[in-house]
Order: structure tokens, then sequence, then C-alpha cells
């Protein structure tokens, strides 16, 4: 099992139990997952998140390969295209994450970064929020971001591959072939949505992930063991697709 | 990890919907998927509604919300109805919750925001419920988004129902999703220490939060919390299995407190 989703680092509104990195790593193995795509959290507020991004290097390092490194990158401040160099070349970081509500800035405005992560053959990944918007505090972003710019930027960047965390799939139309979906908030045994999602995209286009800390681990596990797919698929969605999503 | 929960817990699901199809009537479908998915993780009842979030719901609209939970009953057994009305119409409504309750044998009345719980307006409802022995249920939240607020301008948070208890002592009021709106923290800072025994929350919702249901049981009393899952299924099952609860307090959240709250139904 592979989780997409999951960060260690300080949130400032809510007291998180297990949010240092020691205790993720105990928790997530007390679920027999066996490696994770962790981000820093403190890379949505520092003014330079490439610190955030040094502070996860040094925490991971005790795990042996357990944690895949994802860099937060601000678009809209000095040196990023540099920061992500330096992340995926020295760090040996597999993925970038983007934020734009936190980062205050347009998702247009992270062309060149995604045209270098591209380059660089790591994906983007976009949570839709980062706690349920309802219980925002009033410093937080007064909405989630939604399907509809990820699906814009999957279209303008054909090359780039999308990860879209922490949101549903609802969408009309055919979904773009560089957009994977995390897992987490969509709806397994009522209705099988996730069922019909992996129908429609191909079990190597879903993703396993828990949002582990901020959200307890138990849920998604239930979402991908309930839903109807084969024990192939289900290998490909726990941890197979995003394993090779990230080149580990 | 279990994947269900045990049959011995006699798992009841006491916030959930059935809604309309595109002709009106019951959307069976959904109905069936509701029943089936339940299955799955080991829910054996589930309490059902249909509540309208217009700011007034005439009284043929609710009368018809609540048909459709009747047909939905005669689906399945394992549905239980909860009756929805307005009380803008207080007459009407209570004659509603007669005819659901009495005729057709629904276990509890939903309320949505139309009103807070604590408002005068609710008396002549929190009477019947209170004549009959049945519950409220009570859509409720500490939103605090702009989307949400401006929605919904009148949905109840803790203080309300704090307010509710000592204004409708006779009532047995459900605070619904503890996951489902909002300040979860606010609620349960505010509820510390309430001793009422008409006085359920129940665990429903998408929030998944770390240590929601721990916190809840801690701030209320393992007696006054109920399992639900307000169709998120797997959230719900997954955040009481986050609890870690024993086997006592799985007992008392997934079906000991609601036959307590059945227990004191005076109309059989």
């Amino acid at each position: 099992m592979f989780d997409i989703n999951t960060t260690t680092g300080h949130w400032p509104f809510r007291s998180i139990p297990g949010q240092r990195i020691a205790e993720l790593y105990e928790y997530m193995r007390g679920f027999e997952i066996d490696g994770a795509a962790i981000t820093n959290t403190h890379g949505l507020f520092y003014m330079n998140a490439q610190d955030a991004n040094i502070e996860l290097a040094e925490a991971m390092k005790p795990y042996d390969g357990f944690f895949a490194g994802v860099a937060s990158i601000n678009p809209a401040y000095a040196a990023a295209e540099r920061d992500l160099e330096l992340c995926v070349q020295k760090l040996g970081f597999r993925a970038i994450r983007l934020t734009p509500l936190y980062h205050n800035y347009p998702l247009e405005q992270a062309g060149e970064v995604i045209r270098l992560s591209s380059e660089l053959g790591i994906p983007v990944i976009i949570p839709n929020e980062i706690v349920n918007f309802r219980q925002k505090h009033w410093m937080e972003p007064p909405a989630p971001l939604g399907l509809d710019p990820v699906l814009q930027l999957c279209r303008t960047y054909p090359s780039a591959n999308f990860i879209f965390t922490e949101g549903t799939a609802a969408h009309d139309g055919e979904y773009p072939s560089n957009l994977y979906f995390e897992l987490s908030r969509l709806r397994s045994s009522y209705g099988g949505v996730l069922t019909e999602l992996i129908r429609n995209v191909g079990a190597d286009h879903v993703l396993f992930g828990t949002g582990a800390p901020f959200k307890s681990a138990e849920s998604s596990l239930l979402k991908l063991h309930h839903c109807d797919i084969t024990d192939e698929e289900r290998q490909m969605v726990g941890g197979t697709a995003a394993k090779m999503l990230l080149h580990l | 990890m279990i994947t269900r929960l045990p049959e011995e817990l006699c798992c009841v699901d006491m916030h959930n919907h059935v809604d309309a199809g595109p002709d009106g009537k019951l959307d069976s479908a959904k109905a069936q998927a509701l029943l089936d998915g339940t299955v799955r993780l080991g829910i054996m009842k589930i309490g059902i509604s249909r509540p309208m979030s217009n700011e007034t719901v005439k009284p043929d609209e609710f009368r018809h919300s609540n048909d459709l939970v009747i047909d939905a009953m005669a689906m399945s057994e394992r549905f239980i109805g909860f009756c929805f009305v307005d009380p803008h119409f207080p007459e009407e409504a209570v004659a509603e919750i007669e005819r659901c309750i009495v005729k057709h044998g629904m276990a509890g009345i939903k309320l949505y925001h139309q009103f807070f719980i604590c408002d005068d307006a609710q008396k002549p409802l929190m009477d019947k419920a209170a004549e009959l022995g049945v519950p409220i249920l009570m859509h409720a939240g500490k939103c605090t988004d702009p989307a949400t607020i401006a929605a919904q301008p009148r949905i109840s948070h803790a203080g309300h129902f704090l307010e509710a208890l000592a204004k409708f002592p006779d009532t047995i009021l459900i605070q619904a999703h503890i996951g489902g709106g909002g300040d979860w923290e606010w609620n349960l800072r505010t509820l510390e220490g309430v001793t009422s025994n008409n006085y359920y929350i129940d665990i429903s919702g998408s929030v998944i939060d770390q240590g929601i249901v721990r916190r809840t049981i801690e701030a209320v009393g393992v007696d006054r919390v109920l399992f639900a899952t307000d169709m998120s299924l797997e959230e719900g099952v997954g955040k009481l299995l986050a609890a870690d609860p024993t086997r006592e307090e799985f007992m008392k959240i997934c079906s000991g407190n609601w036959k307590r709250i059945v227990s004191r139904r005076r109309m059989r």
C-alpha cells in the first residue's frame, strides 16, 4: 500500500495528533501501509516555502525510503524554479504540491513551474482544500479550489501530470488523461462512485490516499476495500499507480 | 482492521436520507444503493428522512417528502422513518407528525434550518414530540465559511441546543452530524458538561478529522453519542473505528443509545 496524501508539520489552527513524522510513520505502519508521499505543512505558511522543503528532506532521512518527498512550491515567490530543480535533483523529491489559495496567486501563474515539473518527469499535486472549508479559520481561504481550474491546467499543459487530492471527481465531460484522483473524498459503498470512476479513468488513474494525519486513515482503507474491482485493480489503486507516477 | 461492523452491534445509522427521482416519486434505485452500501459495512438499520433546505417549505411539499419516506419504509424494514416538517406551518406540521409517527410508524422528527432549534416557533412541534415520546433530529453546525453562513443563516449550533434543552425540557433532541457542519471543536467545547438525558449528538458527516469521535465521547459522554453517516458511509464507520471504542462504547454508540431513545416512545 502506498499513500499519496500525507503531511507532516504543525498546523496552526487546530491541534492535530500525530503531526510529527515519527508518529506518522508509526501510524502508517499500523495499517500496513509501506510508503507515503509527504508534504511539509509549513510550506503553506512560510513566505519562503523552500525552507519547508529543506526541513522535510532532513526529517525524512531516518525512514529509509518510506517517504517520498513532495515539494511545496510557490510560483509567486522568488526562485521557485530553482527551488523545484534543487528539490528534485538534490533532495530526491518525487512531486510538487501547488496551493494557490494559500500562496495567493492565480493558477495560471504556475505555468513555468508546471512546465519544469513536466520536464523533470514529476507530477503536480493540487489539493482541493487542506481542511474542510466549512470549519475554516478566518485566516484560511474562503472556499475550496474546485476541480474546474485543475481540468483547465490539464488541458493547457498536456505533457504534465496532475493529481487532485481532497476533492470529488464530479464532472460532466471526459476526464483528461493527465489527471489523477486521490480517493479519500470519494464515496465507495454507497452508489459505487469510486468503482465508476475507476471504470471511467482506469485503475492507474485513481490513487489511494488518506489525508493523514489531518484525517484518520480507516475510511480510505474501507473505500478501497469495498469498491467492486478486481484484485489487480485494487493493487493498482492501492499503490502501484502512485509508485509508477512517482518513479519509485 | 475490520472492514464491516460486527452483527452483534446491531448497528443503526440513525441519520440518512432518501430522495425523489426525476418523476417526483421515491428514487428507489438510490434507496436500494443505500441498503446495499450499508450492508457491506455492517449497518443493520437506517434512519431516513427527506428534509428540504428552502427558507419555507409548504405543507404539501413536506407531506410529499414524507410520502417518499413512507414508500421507502415499505420497500425495506431496515428503513426507520423520520418525519420532516416546517414550523412555519404549526397546525399542518403537528398534524403531519401525527400522521407519520402514529399512522405510519416513523421513529422521530427531522427539522432543518427553517428556524433555530431554540426558537419559540418550534414549541408546537417540541410539545408534540414530547407527547409522543419521539426525538427531534436537528440539522446542525457551526459553519465558518462565508458561503454556508449566507446559505444557512439559521443553522443551529451547540449553543442553540443548550438553550432549547432549557426551553423545551420534555423533548429529546439529537444534534446532527458533528462531522458535517463546521467547527466541531467549538460545538464540543460548548457542550462540555452537558447533563441532560434529553440530549444526543450523532457522529455523521464527511469530516473525519483525527480524534473527532473520541473528543465527542469525552465532551458529552458516551451515553449521548449516536452512530450515523448522513450518506458518508465509510467515513462514519472509519471515524468510529479510529476512536478505538471499547466493546461497551461500541454497543452504546451503534445501537444501545438509540434503543434507549426508542424505549421512551409513548405511542406504540
